[in-house]
């Protein structure tokens, strides 16, 4: 069970994130609640996931995943687009520090002293540049999750389909 | 040179609807479509749910500067337009895509004539921002939130709250005095980066570099690089490969912004 405090924090800090990027991407009032719960759903899974010892890439897919179909669920219920929502919601799973360490080594390539005594910079670098592409990767996939499994075009056909 | 009505019988509810009309109303609902962060895909399936509601069969050609529209009306195929239009700057407002949304949908279901349509698009490409501390806000606690998530403590959140605060609001700054919006992004994320990297420089809480990493997120291209994606699945390349440039080289003008600030504080100090 103690679990569970972690897991909390972590649902309530990623609703705040997404709902302060709806706001950045200018998300109608009404439905930035959704980006939140989305978001810290979303998040909350792939910490789950973390905590079992699964790799970050497939953990952050399933979140990614979840956070797409969810949000075709809700966009038919609150009459919204649902990249409206998801979009800032899975920004919560933006790999920043994967991003950063890529960079700061970059500076360092610069510097053929520091390569040198150093050597290990390159695979490192190397190795934080593909984990952010993928990671970058998985994301568009959850968002676009609904175009793949669905052959029909808009939430409401894929409704009108299933029930 | 806007050509006047041409009075063309299309149907008896919508007999005041000129193709040129038309293909003028859908290219400017495109156009904004575009800038605000639809993928091709939403831009080509509302502009196509209007025009079939009324009648006219649709061609579209959407690149990321501009939108090219031929319609052809289908009760009398001798009368077709086509139109171009290159589009404004790129501003996220996922605000204007539900309208729009909404709007083409109330076209099909509700059997809106063009003066509606009109009218009710020209209240929606008017529709304000958040307000701007909402926004500036907004952005500050996002980035403390993500650095908590990222494995920071509360000092370092506050420091990331503050960094991304600042660079947001010298982004803000730069864009309404109408600079280079690339220019904006390097600004911002210099700012932000300076501010964060004293928390490197002083080892002010538990890990520093947990700050530098999340105080500048909220300049990440999200739209365009999730965009870019979702295009090349569906086969837009053209536009797909403008997006992939676009958030690349936005990623890079931040690289570059907190590179100088790294460097003006010491790289061996990283």
């Amino acid at each position: 069970m103690d679990f569970l405090v972690p897991l909390f924090r972590d649902l309530l800090l990623s609703f705040v994130v997404a709902a302060g990027f709806g706001l950045l991407f200018n998300t109608p009032r009404r439905v930035i609640w959704v980006a939140g719960l989305l978001g810290g759903l979303g998040h909350g899974l792939r910490f789950l996931l973390l905590q079992q010892q699964i790799a970050i890439v497939p953990a952050t897919l399933a979140g990614a995943v979840f956070i797409g179909l969810a949000g075709i669920f809700l966009a038919h219920r609150v009459h919204t687009p649902p990249v409206v929502f998801t979009m800032p919601a899975c920004i919560t799973m933006i790999p920043g520090l994967y991003a950063y360490r890529a960079m700061l080594g970059c500076i360092r390539i610069t510097n053929l002293e520091m390569v040198k005594k150093d050597p290990d910079v390159l695979p490192v670098t190397a190795h934080y540049f593909v984990l952010t592409a993928s990671l970058l990767f998985t994301l568009a996939i959850g968002i676009c999750v609904g175009a793949l499994l669905f052959r029909k075009r808009s939430v409401k056909s894929i409704f009108r389909r299933i029930f | 040179m806007r050509n006047e009505a041409i009075p063309l019988q299309i149907s008896d509810e919508h007999a005041s609807a000129s193709a040129c009309r038309v293909a003028d109303l859908l290219l400017d609902i495109g156009t904004v479509l575009l800038v605000s962060g639809a993928h091709s895909g939403r831009v080509t399936r509302n502009i196509e749910r209007v025009a079939r509601a009324w009648g006219y069969g649709l061609e579209i050609f959407i690149t990321f500067t501009g939108l090219m529209v031929s319609i052809k009306n289908e009760a009398d195929p001798s009368e077709r337009v086509a139109r171009f239009r290159r589009a404004p700057l790129h501003g996220v407002h996922f605000g204007i895509l539900t309208e729009a949304s909404l709007l083409t949908w109330r076209v099909v279901e509700e059997n809106l004539g063009i003066d509606e349509v009109e009218d009710r698009w020209a209240e929606i490409r008017r529709m304000p921002h958040h307000p701007r501390w909402a926004v500036l806000g907004g952005v500050g606690v996002a980035c403390a939130c993500l650095c908590l998530l990222a494995g920071g403590d509360w000092r370092n959140a506050g420091v990331a709250l503050v960094a991304a605060v600042c660079g947001m609001f010298v982004r803000q700054e730069v864009l309404r005095k109408r600079f280079n919006p690339m220019i904006a992004f390097m600004l911002a994320s210099f700012t932000t980066t300076l501010i964060a990297g004293l928390d490197m420089l002083y080892q002010f809480g538990a890990s520093p570099e947990k700050t530098l990493a999340t105080a500048v997120l909220y300049l990440i291209p999200g739209v365009p690089l999730i965009n870019c994606a979702i295009d090349l699945i569906e086969g837009h390349i053209p536009t797909a490969i403008a997006r992939g440039v676009y958030g690349g080289f936005i990623l890079l003008c931040i690289s570059v912004g907190m590179s100088l600030s790294i460097i003006l504080l010491g790289i061996h100090n990283f």
